[in-house]
């Protein structure tokens, strides 16, 4: 019965607007707080009377951040669709999100064209000659050199991995406060933040819902114009190109064993840089090495400016700003748990 | 689980077992503090009395909040999230709030754990295609085949697919994203059974008769709001996030794609052959084909990320948070922030 009658009073919330549901929610909490009062009064008690004065200008201060709401929505609104931010997009969030497929496609560029380089580093490392008469024969496996090769690759997949694990993170979270940002946990959040019970989870949710919306995008478009300015600039950007650079990876004669014994080893290496002997398969595979560490810069430009620093660059916007309007909203969130996942 | 702190089972549990241990709390304090006054009084002792007066209403404030904490535990019972989300135009699944915090810590496992399922399907998948080794005979005649074998053995051998490091170094960074993912949503879906088992109830009798002893009031107060937060604003959290499942659970690729198992389901003589004369790509076909998809599994791990640690972490720190608001409510200054360390 208790259980239905709840359920009766709060069928009218069903056909509400959350402003309804939001100045429902203050009535309450300021009827709660009238009768707080009151049994202070009665009985005496100081403290319950004090309690419910603070608690009266909570509930002013509450007023005041609805209608700075309804007024900020627009503000907010008019932050989001603004041609500096949005651009040729519709909104902000729009254009952090092309600016998002952009880079994932430059990631995926990337990491597609060390996968070509790896296979075809594997294919020559993996060669081995034998030859054989009546059982009798020999077996030569002369192009290891080609294996030392394979380490950093695996290494910088893994980096490559992380920037679009990244990227796609940041994308799910643009997506989100697209849904909900405004639409639903702001408004949530002023409504929790009513009553002293769930006033930390409000104010947080408050601030967390205007950082996602406007301090995430926004950092996201920050980092992308930085790039843009840096690649403008043809003297800074010379040696860091925006797409990667492949390496031709020569053939390696798996039965020649010449210059994988003996001094030439050390030739080899000791005329890295210069001259290489890329008639040995030890020269062939050293003058990869050099080819590879010469296009690394061109790798630095999409993994680490756009994919790396870019959503590191967004988070922590967005966590100050957390942070900030969590105070400002009444609430002191200790975020550095979040600010650990960066 | 819901079951069990919206259920019958809840109400025997408080009735049974809290109810009364919150009363002999009650009676054991009052107790304490009537002595105490009438001691004051013997001794004309005005600190005793004033000890006294000011715990009674104490007192009184601990019972107020027993008494207020089941009576929001059964409104959450009772509130629907699919009503609340219909309040802002979000269709999101019926249940109680304690049911939908569960649904949601659990959608946030499953999503994990699939996850982490495509990329190891895929890392398998390449594992197995890179150790197949391809034997070229020598004075090749077309299609394949090397007079080098005829009589002897002329050729050379390569691993075709062997080159994956790359790859597989980045699969390798999305499972183990995943996994990670995968056992933080477990480890707050422990957290949220925990609370759901009634087991942050027995705080309250414990509150009742530290909040009014010497030197233990912050400690009593830490239990009252450690049991007011855990079953108010977690649970809310969670609820509310779960009516955000439709982006924050939207999975980038279709699971049901990738079974358990690379390998075809039956051998026969087709696939040997093809594995040996239909040349690389007829192998990573047979492994790997259409479900290669490496930034796919990349996306899937990042979102398992925003799913399974990112909002559980921000339904922590809100509750955190909250536990100190309302310790403050108390008088007390509680600060938990190192238990976000946890994370």
């Amino acid at each position: 019965m208790k259980k239905l009658m709840l359920l009766l009073l709060l069928v009218p919330l069903a056909f509400a607007t959350w402003q309804t549901v939001a100045a429902m929610a203050i009535i309450t909490s300021a009827a709660l707080l009238a009768g707080v009062y009151i049994l202070g009064f009665g009985l005496g008690i100081n403290e319950l009377q004090i309690l419910a004065k603070e608690e009266l200008f909570q509930l002013i201060a509450l007023m005041v951040m609805m209608v700075a709401l309804w007024g900020g929505d627009g503000i907010l609104n008019g932050i989001s669709v603004s041609p500096e931010f949005a651009g040729e997009s519709a909104t902000m969030q729009d254009a952090s999100l092309e600016i998002l497929d952009a880079w994932t496609a430059d990631v995926e560029a990337t990491l597609n064209e060390m996968k070509s380089m790896d296979k075809a580093i594997s294919v020559e490392a993996s060669r081995g000659g034998q030859c054989s008469l009546f059982g009798m024969g020999y077996s030569v496996t002369a192009c290891g050199g080609y294996s030392m090769l394979a380490a950093p690759l695996s290494m910088a997949g893994s980096i490559s991995g992380f920037a679009m694990a990244e990227v796609a993170a940041m994308r799910r979270l643009v997506e989100i406060t697209i849904d909900y940002g405004l639409s639903f946990i702001l408004p949530l959040g002023i409504i929790l933040r009513t009553f002293k019970m769930t006033r930390g989870a409000g104010g947080f949710l408050i601030a967390l819902a205007v950082s996602m919306h406007i301090m995430l995008p926004a950092g996201i478009i920050f980092n992308s114009m930085l790039a843009e300015t840096f690649l403008a600039d043809s003297v800074a950007s010379a040696d860091y190109p925006s797409s990667p650079q492949g390496v031709t990876i020569m053939e390696c004669e798996p039965l020649n064993t010449r210059g994988s014994i003996g001094d030439s080893i050390v030739t080899a290496f000791a005329s890295l840089g210069t001259n290489i002997d890329t008639d040995s398969n030890e020269g062939k595979a050293a003058q990869a090495y050099k080819d590879m560490r010469g296009s690394i810069r061109s790798y630095l430009y999409v993994l680490l400016i756009e994919a790396t620093i870019g959503p590191i660059i967004a988070l922590l916007l967005m966590i100050g700003s957390l942070r900030a309007l969590s105070v400002a909203a009444g609430t002191d969130v200790d975020v550095s748990a979040i600010s650990r996942f960066v | 689980m819901a079951d069990m702190i919206c259920g019958a089972g809840f109400d025997s549990f408080l009735t049974g077992t809290i109810v009364p241990l919150v009363a002999y709390a009650t009676i054991i304090t009052a107790t304490l503090i009537a002595i105490s006054f009438m001691l004051g009084r013997f001794l004309s002792n005005p600190k005793l009395t004033l000890w006294s007066k000011t715990e009674i209403v104490q007192l009184l404030v601990s019972v107020a909040t027993v008494i207020f904490i089941p009576v929001v535990v059964n409104t959450f019972c009772t509130l629907d999230m699919g009503e609340v989300g219909d309040i802002f135009g979000i269709s999101g699944t019926s249940g109680s709030v304690y049911a939908s915090a569960k649904e949601f810590l659990l959608g946030a496992a499953v999503y994990a754990h699939n996850a982490a399922t495509v990329a190891r399907y895929q890392l398998e998948g390449y594992t197995v295609v890179s150790y197949f080794n391809a034997m070229i005979c020598e004075i090749q005649v077309g299609g394949g085949v090397g007079l080098g074998c005829l009589f002897g053995q002329g050729s050379d051998t390569i691993q075709p697919l062997g080159g994956y490091g790359a790859v597989m170094g980045a699969l390798n960074v999305a499972f183990n994203s995943s996994l990670m993912s995968y056992f933080t949503a477990m480890n707050f879906l422990m957290i949220l059974l925990f609370v759901y088992r009634g087991f942050v109830f027995l705080f309250l009798p414990l509150g009742v008769f530290l909040r009014s002893m010497p030197y233990m009031r912050p400690f009593g107060s830490l239990m009252f709001a450690v049991a007011m937060s855990f079953l108010i604003v977690y649970p809310l959290m969670l609820g509310i996030f779960g009516l955000m499942s439709g982006v924050i659970l939207d999975p980038p690729l279709d699971v049901g794609d990738y079974d358990e198992s690379v390998f075809p389901e039956s051998e026969q003589g087709a696939e040997i052959l093809g594995s040996s004369f239909g040349g690389e790509d007829y192998v990573f076909d047979l492994y790997l084909g259409g479900k290669d998809d490496v930034p796919g599994a990349m996306a899937f791990a990042a979102t398992a990320f925003i799913a399974g640690i990112f909002f559980p972490t921000l339904a922590l720190l809100a509750t955190i948070a909250s536990v100190t608001y309302v310790a403050r409510l108390y008088g007390d200054e509680i600060d938990l922030s190192r238990l976000t360390q946890l994370v």
